[in-house]
């Protein structure tokens, strides 16, 4: 549809004949923004949201971080619930993890929204980038990306006291409870990968790569672009269904 | 605060460089945002302050953006 109306408009910018031909708005973009524009909410009924670099929580990062805030992604997701033309969302990670509290509140939106999610791992889906692959409705990894599973550490000032340590077990029962909830992969299978030893140089954990993550049941199954956009349009064909068939009706 | 990344902390946070943005708020259009000062009339946007969930849809207003923007002298 945006194809037609892109070659409409240069007909009639290239037609001679036409008094006042009316300008190309790609054209025009190109020109004052040095870039076409980028597709907004209500061109596609997709919104493709990314994931990238450090999951910035609670702390600014210093700038050489690149970073995706959680604060921004959180009313997006709230807009995409509530704009009628989206009617499914994919999620695209690139991320080193992050921000426990910021990670597991982007899960937790993606997985209570109501329309079809879908999430692509690309190059990396790591520590916190875990419970955020799995929380959509199916998640997909591409031959090459890796996701690292390893335990939770405290930053910065520790008082070594026993709570301490009862506080950083809750911290990761937190994340265990939430991919196993939201994965096929088991606790004990998740706490396996995660307390590893001799897999990883610098600690303790787990590299899954593409087919491993999928064997071991924390992703649903391995794919690109391709196959993660046509899972979103099968899944988003079964909630018109669903929503044509019951009307009032919200399913996950 | 608990960073689950596998990106060192010393990465995250270098100890040798001193990071102290001048992040100022302002209303544009009404709508309340968090910016830095880039030069006379323009600043970055960190984020945003607003209610109106479409706001954060809107590419011009993603944080980095930068908009334009005077100072009250």
């Amino acid at each position: 549809m945006d194809n037609e109306h892109f070659f409409q408009n240069q007909g009639q910018a290239a037609n001679p004949g036409g008094e006042t031909a009316p300008k190309n708005p790609v054209v025009e973009n190109i020109q004052q923004l040095g870039q076409t524009n980028t597709p907004t909410a209500g061109e596609s009924n997709i919104y493709c949201m990314t994931i990238i670099g450090q999951v910035e929580g609670h702390l600014v990062l210093p700038p050489q971080n690149k970073t995706t805030k959680y604060e921004h992604l959180i009313p997006q997701l709230v807009a995409a619930e509530q704009n009628p033309k989206i009617e499914g969302i994919l999620i695209i990670l690139n991320t080193v993890g992050g921000d426990v509290e910021a990670g597991l509140a982007i899960a937790e939106m993606i997985a209570t929204i109501s329309k079809p999610t879908v999430t692509l791992v690309l190059g990396g889906g790591h520590s916190i980038g875990v419970p955020i692959a799995v929380a959509a409705d199916r998640s997909f990894i591409v031959e090459t990306a890796t996701m690292t599973i390893h335990p939770i550490r405290l930053n910065g000032l520790v008082i070594g006291v026993p709570q301490t340590f009862e506080y950083l077990e809750k911290m990761q029962e937190r994340v265990i409870r939430f991919v196993t909830k939201h994965s096929h992969i088991s606790e004990q299978r998740f706490k396996e990968l995660m307390f590893t030893t001799g897999e990883l140089t610098r600690d303790i954990g787990t590299t899954v790569i593409g087919a491993d993550a999928v064997a071991s049941g924390l992703i649903d199954s391995l794919g690109g672009v391709g196959e993660a956009m046509s899972e979103l349009n099968r899944l988003i064909e079964e909630y018109r269904k669903m929503k044509a068939g019951n009307p009032g009706v919200n399913i996950q | 605060m608990i960073l689950y990344s596998v990106v060192p902390p010393e990465t995250v946070w270098p100890q040798n460089e001193k990071f102290s943005p001048n992040y100022i708020d302002i209303t544009v259009n009404g709508t309340g945002m968090q910016v830095e000062p880039v030069d006379l009339g323009r600043a970055k946007i960190v984020r945003l302050y607003s209610a109106n969930p479409e706001d954060y849809m809107n590419p011009r207003l993603a944080p980095g953006s930068i908009i334009e923007w005077k100072p009250m002298v």
